[in-house]
């Protein structure tokens, strides 16, 4: 079913991790160059830059050229537009398969950019060709529904994990067609996700020293975060960055009172259950997903319950964030050989240091920009705020 | 997605199955087998960078309610009680900072303790906030509010390379762009001709400071960082200049200078990011210079062919020079 082989894919891990072992001095210059050497797969990768620069090209070129065919050759009516769209879509994915399995190419930017115009065209194709300048109907539902199915075959041939995560936008859409009861729409997005949680959690078990361990704990991650965002009635009432901290739009009225009951009980309990999960499985990405929710459910408490949010809040939130940290970085450093049940805070690789050094670069640029006072107008009774002038400034408006 | 097992899985071996196998033929010792196996099980399970991620966020919402509070209450607080807590916090981080700093050196140094970079963070916050209290409380600089911004950035600059902080050396770039009235916000609203002239004056003093200071020895491994900020404001400078209907002879020029600059830069060093700038702003530049005055089909045209042809030089140099980062 999937494109790659699994040996070529393992081989590729085996590489990487190769590399870091290099980098961190685990393995010497001339045991890393001789391991490279016997372990070569034939697909073909890029760095990252190149792969984003690829797939930006391929998408301008597949574009211009399905406009320029329209342009060109004939201006159909809505339907036959609608079935040309799903032929590129056609074509498309059949040029992606082609370099996943011909040109071996492998997370290179082009067959990704293929694969992912496929699952737009289809959509704007079967929207098009079935629905368009007709009535609601409520078979529409097919659009999203066809959409979402596509992009899960496209994770599961090409590993694409944004696949994964357009398959799951797809769904939200879904239940729209069927019923106008909100309460049901969230329920069955949630159970789309937990049927989804429960598949991938079944099979991952077998993967979890190989290289498919890696996208399943994604797909675990995005999963439980959309059965939070379907759970948590409150989330779309804060604007953020933190505009309404004090007061937010209120759509409780929109909800039975024991559905959003329930709700406030869960958005408690998942990410306890998704942390505690994480954290025993030694899983990154949902122990991560975790933690959000958990500075969410904090965040949206409030508002939940009907309280007044305090400007001091985000103060306690950070007070409580740094106070977690600290502690558990000295709890696990307390442990022998600074352990403690398989954890630790040290720094084991080099790749965590260039992760921190490119956020630190990042971070530093963007986080003073929302935080930061605007320029000086030469009037006396200016109020700053708003973030127009860069520069490590803080807080609000005065 | 598919199983490990079957036929069609031939040659599929684990990472911990190769390190096995690469032990029992000589290739790696008994103590770095079972290492290497510990590393690719994580075991132990390292925190590090989910820990540094609490660390920051607890920062940026502490201080963002902080600047909130300050803003919201000081007519009932007043002004003596606001910047008593703003000192107080300030004093207090810069105080750490400096009594549990590490000792200067010119070379890269580890921090002394975990939080120190966050507390460091902190201080650096506070003092934007509390200047910014203070002027808009007492306008002591009224109308020389750029002043400010350049104060900042000069503390902030002494602070990143004293205590070796990227995190503070991004706020003093930034600060130093706010101090030449540069801000993304105002770019993209008015990116006039005296922007420009201030983003090349900006891109030039940083440039040739960072250059300098690595050839000093000043904290080399900063350069990196200079060099991506320079690199990106320089092209949007550049480009904006490109998109003006008169004058743009001239930038037209700069921007294929920088686009030659930042592609040999990038395929010498093995920096791939560079290559990507270049490909990027100068496609975007010389195709607007080439559409603009086309009709559709005919840009649709250049767009396809012009793409296939990107798509062939960047497939060519992923071949010579790109191999994953």
């Amino acid at each position: 079913m999937r494109i790659y082989s699994a040996a070529s894919e393992e081989t590729l891990r085996a590489r990487k991790f190769l590399k870091e072992w290099a980098g961190d001095r685990f393995v010497s210059k001339e045991q890393y160059e001789l391991l490279e050497k016997e372990n070569v797969s034939e697909l073909r990768t890029t760095n990252i830059f190149l792969r984003l620069v690829l797939f930006f090209f391929t998408v301008i070129v597949v574009g211009a050229g399905t406009a320029l065919f329209f342009q060109v050759f004939f201006s159909p009516s809505v339907k036959a537009s609608g079935v040309l769209a799903m032929i590129f879509a056609a074509v498309c994915y059949a040029g992606a398969e082609l370099a996943g399995s011909k040109a071996r190419l492998y997370r290179y930017g082009i067959e990704e950019a293929l694969a992912v115009l496929s699952i737009g065209y289809l959509c704007i194709g079967l929207d098009e060709a079935l629905f368009m300048g007709r009535p609601y109907s409520s078979a529409e539902f097919v659009v999203p529904a066809v959409g979402a199915v596509f992009s899960l075959w496209i994770w599961r041939r090409f590993g694409f994990s944004y696949a994964f995560l357009a398959a799951m936008i797809l769904v939200v859409f879904v239940p729209g067609y069927w019923t106008s009861s909100h309460e049901a729409q969230r329920l069955m997005v949630a159970g789309f996700y937990a049927i989804g949680l429960g598949v991938v959690v079944a099979v991952r078990s077998r993967h979890r020293f190989d290289y498919l361990d890696e996208a399943y704990s994604l797909a675990e991650a995005m999963l439980w975060l959309g059965i939070y965002l379907a759970t948590n009635l409150k989330i779309l009432a804060l604007d953020f960055p933190a505009q309404r901290w004090i007061g937010g739009w209120d759509d409780s009225a929109l909800f039975a009172r024991p559905f959003y009951w329930t709700t406030w009980v869960l958005i408690w309990c998942l990410p306890v259950i998704v942390l505690v999960r994480g954290v025993r499985k030694k899983d990154r990405f949902v122990i991560a997903v975790g933690g959000i929710m958990a500075v969410l459910t904090m965040v949206c408490n409030k508002p939940y319950l009907g309280w007044v949010r305090h400007t001091w809040d985000p103060m306690i939130l950070g007070v409580l964030l740094t106070g977690i940290a600290i502690f558990l970085r000295r709890w696990l450093a307390t442990g022998p050989n600074r352990i403690r049940h398989g954890f630790t805070a040290a720094r084991l690789s080099g790749k965590d240091k260039q992760w921190m050094n490119v956020g630190s670069i990042v971070l530093g640029q963007l986080s003073p920009q929302s935080i930061t006072p605007s320029a000086q107008p030469s009037s006396s009774d200016f109020r700053f705020g708003g973030g127009q002038t860069g520069g490590g400034g803080a807080g609000g408006e005065f | 997605m598919q199983g490990v097992a079957g036929p069609e899985n031939e040659g599929f071996v684990t990472i911990l199955a190769r390190l096995e196998q690469w032990k029992a033929q000589g290739k790696i010792s008994a103590e770095q087998q079972a290492h290497l196996a510990g590393c690719s099980r994580e075991e132990p399970f390292s925190l590090f960078l989910e820990l540094n991620v609490l660390l920051y966020a607890g920062v940026l919402a502490f201080v963002a309610g902080l600047g909130w509070t300050v803003s919201t209450w000081s007519q009932q607080l007043g002004d003596v009680v606001a910047l008593a807590v703003l000192s107080a916090i300030l004093v207090s981080s810069f105080w750490y900072c400096f009594s549990r700093g590490p000792a200067w050196s010119a070379a890269e140094t580890a921090q002394s303790s975990p939080i120190f970079d966050y507390v460091l963070y902190l201080a650096s916050l506070v003092w934007s906030l509390e200047l910014g209290y203070i002027e808009n409380r007492f306008h002591l600089l009224s109308g020389k509010w750029d002043l400010y911004l350049l104060a900042s950035a000069i503390l902030f600059f002494f602070l990143a390379y004293r205590f070796d902080n990227r995190l503070v050396l991004s706020l003093a770039l930034s600060s130093l762009a706010g101090w030449f009235g540069l801000t993304i916000t105002r770019w993209s609203a008015n990116p006039d001709d005296e922007y420009r002239k201030y983003a090349l004056l900006y891109c030039l003093l940083v440039g040739v400071g960072a250059a300098l200071l690595k050839r000093g020895g000043l904290k080399a491994h900063f350069f990196g960082t200079y060099l991506n900020i320079v690199a990106n404001v320089l092209f949007w400078a550049v480009l904006s200049g490109v998109f003006e209907r008169r004058g743009f002879g001239v930038w037209f020029l700069a921007l294929l200078a920088a686009c030659g600059a930042s592609l040999t830069w990038g395929l010498a060093r093995r920096q791939f990011a560079f290559v990507a700038y270049a490909a990027v702003y100068g496609y975007v530049g010389i195709s607007w210079l080439i559409i603009r005055d086309m009709g559709e089909t005919a840009a649709l045209s250049y767009f396809v062919v012009s793409g296939v042809a990107m798509l062939v030089v960047l497939i060519q140099i992923g071949r010579r020079f790109g191999r994953p980062a």
